[in-house]
């Protein structure tokens, strides 16, 4: 009943209050709904190391914890004074699991530390050959980059020197043209000698054959002249000249 | 507490609610999903670089169809390593070692395979059921063996596991019963089986290891065939 009268009183009681003033709603339009910077990216950077661990179980945090109160060896008391609870109570029973227990926990810290820090410089290898593939691709990226910069201003004092090349190139043309011409001259030259010589050699040909010819037709005349009168007195002419000539060479001798 | 030898084996129960589904589930908590970053802690890296490994190494002889697999035999694999591995923890209770959930694990996946085969190539399918270059009498016969070697797969494979584990785990039962029981008469044969029960821990992480993945290897086997 009297919740009834509550639950009637309500309306005329909330229009009884003040209406909500103007800044509120100026409040609302105006505020900021992002009011942190809630994005994805940069995700917060690892921690660099895990948290510490005291015998590879229990965190270094309740050690800290124990230390005010009772010390550096307060929960080393108090692991042993539990284990030592249980034990005296029979809440744990030493049976067969225990042995199993000790074998299989053996084998696990051995394990651990016996692989434990190959375990885990083969994940930090795994992680950083990836980092390196990266940054490989990147640093080829800038190498290639930085290359084709080099190559561009190569070209580009290539680009100056255009002028030298020219000239270089005009001087070129122009040695080629005059070797052609001097080569042509020379074959000129050697054609015109080549006939004139030809010219040379037929009159000198001419010439010999002609005197030849006068020598041979002079010699057959003379040849044929001579009588065999005239041959008997030069015969004897050459044998008085010869007796001469032998008795001046005896005197001599 | 008074174990038998046989109370590890039996379904945990805590006041009347069943554990089962609880223990079965366990393993999944302690392989974090991988983070969204690209380099992460050093305990996501191992645990991907492990799942790339034996997915790598048990997928490659599948052609691509039988690629779709893959999701169902990697988290199979990582599921009965863990709880193997798990299993071999004191007073730990080991779902595998019950064949009620090894042939529910083998009978569907195995059936899938066949259904696979027949379905889409059964002539290959069936052929499969007759070794090559076999001599023509032996025919009849030789079918008839390949057709109770398929049939009894799934059992096998179940009962594989089931026995592989609980022989391991009763062994360790056993033999440590007998370093303790000796201990106070003969402490010397006592320091020997105690040696025995840490050879026997050794292979018995092995098995565990081996079995998980000799269970999908096989599979993946009996998919080849058929997919």
């Amino acid at each position: 009943m009297l919740s009834r009268l509550v639950l009637r009183a309500a309306p005329a009681a909330l229009r009884a209050l003040p209406p909500p003033p103007l800044a509120v709603g100026v409040l609302h339009t105006t505020r900021q709904l992002h009011t942190t910077q809630q994005s994805l990216a940069p995700l917060p950077p690892l921690p660099e190391k895990g948290g510490e661990v005291r015998h590879g179980l229990i965190p270094e945090e309740f050690f800290q914890f124990l230390y005010p109160k009772t010390g550096v060896t307060g929960p080393y008391m108090l692991g042993t004074g539990l284990v030592l609870y249980l034990l005296s109570k029979e809440i744990y029973v030493v049976n067969h699991e225990t042995v199993a227990a000790a074998c299989i926990l053996s084998v696990i810290i051995y394990a651990v530390k016996r692989f434990g820090g190959d375990v885990a410089a083969f994940a930090d290898k795994l992680n950083e050959e990836k980092m390196a593939k990266a940054l490989a691709v990147k640093n080829e990226a800038i190498d290639n980059l930085q290359t084709a910069i080099d190559n561009e201003k190569k070209e580009q004092w290539r680009v100056e020197g255009r002028t030298y090349l020219f000239d270089a190139k005009r001087n070129n043309v122009a040695m080629l043209l005059e070797a052609n011409y001097r080569e042509r001259l020379m074959m000129v030259y050697n054609e015109v000698k080549k006939r004139l010589d030809y010219q040379v050699a037929m009159q000198t040909l001419k010439r010999q054959k002609e005197q030849d010819h006068m020598i041979q037709w002079v010699e057959k005349n003379v040849v044929q002249s001579i009588t065999p009168q005239q041959q008997k007195e030069s015969i004897a002419k050459c044998i008085l000249d010869l007796k001469a000539l032998s008795k001046g060479a005896q005197a001599t001798v | 507490m008074n174990l038998s030898f046989f109370d590890q084996f039996m379904s945990p129960s805590m006041l009347g609610i069943p554990l089962i589904l609880i223990s079965m589930l366990f393993p999944m908590l302690l392989f974090p999903s991988p983070n969204s970053r690209w380099v992460s802690n050093r305990y996501s890296t191992l645990q991907l670089w492990f799942m790339h490994l034996i997915t790598k190494q048990l997928m490659t002889p599948l052609n691509k169809k039988g690629h779709k697999w893959a999701i169902i035999l990697m988290s199979l694999m990582i599921f009965l390593l863990t709880i193997n591995l798990l299993g071999l923890l004191p007073y730990t209770f080991t779902p595998t070692t019950q064949l009620s959930m090894n042939m529910a694990l083998a009978f569907p996946l195995w059936l899938a395979t066949l259904l696979t085969g027949l379905r889409n190539q059964p002539s290959a399918s069936l052929g499969h059921l007759l070794p090559e270059g076999t001599p023509t009498p032996l025919v009849p016969a030789l079918i008839l063996i390949e057709t109770t070697s398929l049939l009894i797969r799934p059992l096998a494979l179940g009962v594989r596991l089931t026995a592989n584990l609980t022989a391991g785990h009763l062994l360790i039962q056993l033999i440590s019963t007998a370093t303790i029981t000796l201990l106070p008469i003969m402490p010397m044969v006592s320091f020997a089986t105690a040696t025995i029960l840490f050879l026997l821990t050794i292979l018995e992480v092995a098995v565990a290891m081996i079995q998980a993945y000799v269970f999908v290897l096989l599979l993946s086997l009996y998919l080849q065939e058929n997919i």
